[in-house]
């Protein structure tokens, strides 16, 4: 009855995916470090620091649902990760599509966003209408490109997405698919938490924002979800608009080719305030996707 | 023995004017629980009939035929508003204090399933006056200029109606909507109904049938409207009056859809008459969504929201597509359970806190901890959150416009659950967390009847969004057809599929496996609210660190050029020069002036003489 390859596969890629995210994210760090012609942590820094957070003696709480924000923020990674194929493992994938996966990658912000709400604090409150600002505002472009994608290829099919992809070429070859693409990397951007669109945590302004109360096995469970996170959507990317990948080392290029576009954006440009970058997605990003669209009609 | 499916009908109003008339503390309760319960029971009864037969009824009164019938839909439609109806006689034992609300609370729950189960357009728009003659005392206890306008637009969506149906009459000769429909059928073909005609009715429906359901622009009264009166009775107004607006547009469908197709033709391989109804659900929900956004009133908050949420509905079945129709009919389900619930919620809070605007409330969930749970499933459920029955309607709406290529339509969807997203996250922060104001430390939990009422609500969200198969199996049975296709727990269109049970399962494991690595981590030390970050100052309880007014600043202000325009005022001034023109016209002919009223006597003989009369 039981899978015992699905269930094998399943624990491996999960294994595998918060190892990379943890390497990703230290990629992020080193890769920002020699643009500023520093040294920069070691690659595997973010694995000490939250193997450090985790061992702390005692962390506070402030409840039950501001312990609950940040596990269910990570179990939806968890779940919207199972949902991808990765790679040559299809895991889940058959049985949900884009749209379900597109929704289970904005899950964990409303976990963390729980969380956050709970504690009280003022910063975090900022944070989370910031947080949720930026999601309204980017969500008609993000849409828009998911959409100009699915007309194109008629399939809201993550695998047949990349199938066609393998016989037909990449989905950026394809001029209208291009435009949803640069749309979508703009959006990618504030997906990832990257700047000039880190107004969520925007450290410098308002203290890391929702997770400012955050610290020991808490915050130690947010670096891990980020990880997962960090993974499952530099994956959703490569598979919707870089051909998917055959095998885990092809995943793994096209996946770090994706974050070094968005680490040298992020790198060079100041933060937005959010009504700039409401006012912003609601320019061009949603003119371009509307071309887009119209052209794959 | 009178038939059932008049027991299904007027139970409710029966129960009513007992209640009415007894009135009598507890008693009056129980009859209106049992008199909303009869229908759920019949309904519930009678369906191993309905999916194998139709069950009919008529009845001549006055010269009139009017006729009843049960069948797949009408039976939908019907047990969704009876489900939400026992939910508000459940919560109303607990916040009605009169016996005048339930008359009318139960007089507009015969209404509604009246209008659901007719076949004819006499029982049809009797029993549509009937639902909002007594919405509208409802609210006229509370408030009388937010009653006054909702009346007024009903009225004005009423009469376009009869119009019409008139036109209708004079065209066909008959009134029961099976002959009409054969009527229209064939008329499409002979073309004896003139183009103009056929537009103006269809523009007159849309008007009745957008002022019930709230499209905009006809959408002002429902802000209004829902908050204005009892909240659990909004429970019903807004999760199941509303219904009968959308289920007006499938009306329209039914009845004259091939007439119109053959008139207005296509639009860019959309039916023009259809995607006017698309685009109409599109800015509904954009619209009102942003507008739920920005509100500093709990209730003001879920009127707007219920406003965009019925436009999805519009939108779904504006797509055309057999799908979009199923997607429409499931979101009738799910928003009649997630909207119930949050009222029922509201209920509860402005019952047990006496107050409605966010900046009075916050840090509820420790004192209400099971309104705070439900409350929580009906956010995840609006939210459309995976396993719950909002996200599996949602979910089929996006398939149909998608795929029937309405990419802009298909935009305003997402647009509208981001929103959607931003306006829940501001409910669950005003109320629930943070800080608890002093005055709101001997809050207690809501009483037992508000609480059966919101189980009974909550069961379904998890349900029919665990194993959305139920639904769609049935909404194949109405639409003739695999529709929608896979098992209980799977939901597969040409194009796509969804396996709840599986997302569910993938959850959990998830939340497992992230409940381990905290427990694994250090024991916890439970902190209060007040022992926080705030940049290093040490803080009391007379700061106020909760964000209560104007969370949202800054979209307003993004939005500044936008919201300088306003449908409420438009209306408003509108309302004002009627008046002033009404009032000039009074003054200007009934002027006391005994002269001037020999001169309209001239005048008026003036004109018969040169009409040749005298």
């Amino acid at each position: 009855m039981i899978d015992w390859k699905l269930v094998l596969e399943v624990i491996g890629i999960l294994i595998y995916a918060t190892f990379m995210g943890f390497i990703f994210m230290g990629i992020e760090r080193k890769a920002m470090a020699r643009i500023q012609r520093r040294v920069g942590p070691p690659i595997y820094q973010p694995i000490i620091d939250t193997l450090k957070l985790l061992g702390k003696k005692e962390s506070v709480t402030h409840g039950f649902i501001y312990d609950f924000g940040p596990v269910f923020a990570m179990g939806a990674s968890i779940a919207a990760l199972l949902f991808l194929p990765i790679a040559n493992f299809q895991l889940f994938s058959s049985n949900a599509d884009l749209i379900v996966v597109a929704y289970m990658l904005e899950v964990p912000m409303l976990g963390i966003m729980l969380g956050a709400m709970s504690s009280g604090n003022p910063y975090s409150a900022v944070g989370v209408q910031r947080g949720l600002l930026t999601m309204v505002a980017m969500q008609l472009p993000y849409g828009l490109a998911l959409i100009a994608l699915i007309q194109h290829w008629g399939t809201f099919k993550l695998g047949e997405i990349v199938a066609l992809q393998q016989t037909q070429g990449w989905s950026i070859t394809v001029p209208a698919l291009l435009l949803a693409f640069i749309v979508f990397d703009i959006v990618f951007q504030a997906l990832l938490g990257l700047e000039p669109f880190d107004i969520i945590t925007a450290p410098a302004e308002i203290s890391m924002g929702p997770m400012v109360e955050y610290g020991g096995k808490h915050a130690a469970l947010l670096f891990t979800q980020h990880a997962i996170q960090l993974f499952a959507e530099t994956a959703f990317f490569a598979i919707l608009f870089l051909g998917g990948a055959s095998n885990l080392l092809e995943l793994l290029i096209k996946q770090i080719a994706v974050l070094f576009i968005a680490i040298f954006v992020a790198s060079i440009y100041p933060r937005f305030t959010i009504d700039q970058a409401a006012k912003f997605f609601w320019k061009w990003p949603t003119i371009l996707g509307i071309i887009a669209v119209l052209l794959t009609v | 023995m009178i038939n059932e499916l008049l027991i299904i009908i007027f139970a409710p109003l029966v129960a009513g004017v007992i209640a009415w008339a007894l009135d009598i503390k507890g008693l009056r309760e129980l009859i209106g629980i049992v008199g909303a319960a009869v229908p759920l029971a019949y309904l519930a009864k009678l369906y191993p009939t309905v999916i194998s037969e139709t069950v009919d009824y008529s009845l001549t009164i006055s010269g009139f035929t009017l006729q009843f019938q049960l069948n797949t839909m009408t039976w939908y439609f019907a047990t969704v508003a009876s489900l939400v109806g026992i939910a508000m006689a459940f919560g109303m034992a607990s916040t009605s204090k009169s016996s005048y609300d339930w008359l009318f609370a139960l007089m507009s729950f015969t209404g509604v399933v009246g209008v659901f189960l007719s076949q004819d357009f006499i029982s049809f728009f009797l029993l549509w006056e009937l639902m909002t003659f007594a919405s509208f005392m409802m609210v006229l206890r509370r408030n009388r200029h937010e009653s006054l306008k909702y009346f007024v637009l009903s009225v004005i969506g009423a009469y376009a109606m009869l119009i019409a149906i008139g036109i209708l009459y004079a065209k066909t000769g008959a009134l029961d909507f099976e002959s009409i429909r054969q009527a229209m059928y064939i008329d499409a073909s002979l073309g004896t109904m003139s183009t103009r005609e056929t537009v103006l009715v269809f523009a007159l429906f849309l008007t009745a049938f957008g002022v019930k359901a709230g499209a905009v622009p006809l959408h002002v009264w429902a802000p209004g409207a829902y908050s204005e009166t009892d909240q659990s009775y909004t429970t019903f107004f807004s999760g199941a009056l509303s219904k009968a607006g959308a289920y007006g547009f499938l009306l329209l469908y039914i009845l004259m859809g091939y007439k119109l197709y053959a008139t207005l033709g296509t639009f860019h391989g959309h039916l023009t008459f259809a995607y006017i109804i698309a685009w109409m659900g599109a800015i509904t929900v954009v619209v009102a969504s942003f507008l739920a956004v920005l509100q500093e009133d709990i209730r003001k908050l879920f009127a707007y929201s219920s406003v965009g949420q019925v436009g999805y509905i519009l939108l779904a079945f504006g797509v055309g597509s057999t799908l979009g129709l199923a997607g429409g009919l499931f979101h009738v389900l799910s928003h009649a359970v997630f909207k119930g619930l949050f009222w029922l919620v509201t209920a509860a809070i402005i019952l047990q806190t006496g107050k409605t605007q966010f900046k009075d409330m916050g840090g509820l969930a420790r004192k209400m901890p099971f309104t705070f749970a439900m409350g929580l499933i009906a956010v995840l459920s609006l939210a459309g959150i995976p396993p719950l029955a909002g996200f599996a309607s949602k979910w089929l709406i996006y398939e149909a416009a998608i795929q029937a290529h309405m990419p802009l339509v298909a935009g305003a969807i997402f647009l509208g659950s981001g929103l959607a997203f931003a306006y829940v996250v501001r409910f669950l922060y005003s109320v629930w967390f943070g800080q608890r104001p002093s005055d709101l430390e001997d809050v207690k939990e809501a009483p037992l009847p508000l609480l059966i009422a919101m189980a009974i609500l909550a069961i379904p969200n998890l349900v029919f969004g665990v194993a959305p198969g139920l639904v769609t199996e049935y909404l194949n049975k109405i639409l003739g057809g695999e529709v929608v296709g896979g098992d209980y727990y799977r939901l597969v269109t040409p194009t796509g599929t969804y396996n709840a049970l599986l997302v569910t399962i993938a959850l959990v494991i998830g939340i497992a496996i992230a409940g381990l690595v905290y427990l694994y981590g250090a024991r916890v030390r439970k902190i209060p609210v007040t022992n926080t970050y705030q940049s290093g100052n040490p803080v009391t309880e007379e700061f106020n660190l909760s964000i209560r007014r104007n969370f949202y600043r800054p979209l307003a202000e993004a939005l500044e050029f936008w919201l300088k325009y306003s449908w409420d005022r438009f209306y408003e001034r509108l309302a004002g020069l009627t008046e002033d023109f009404a009032d000039s016209l009074r003054q200007a002919f009934y002027n006391g002036n005994v002269q001037s009223y020999s001169w309209y006597l001239a005048i008026v003989l003036l004109i018969l003489a040169l009409w040749g009369v005298l």
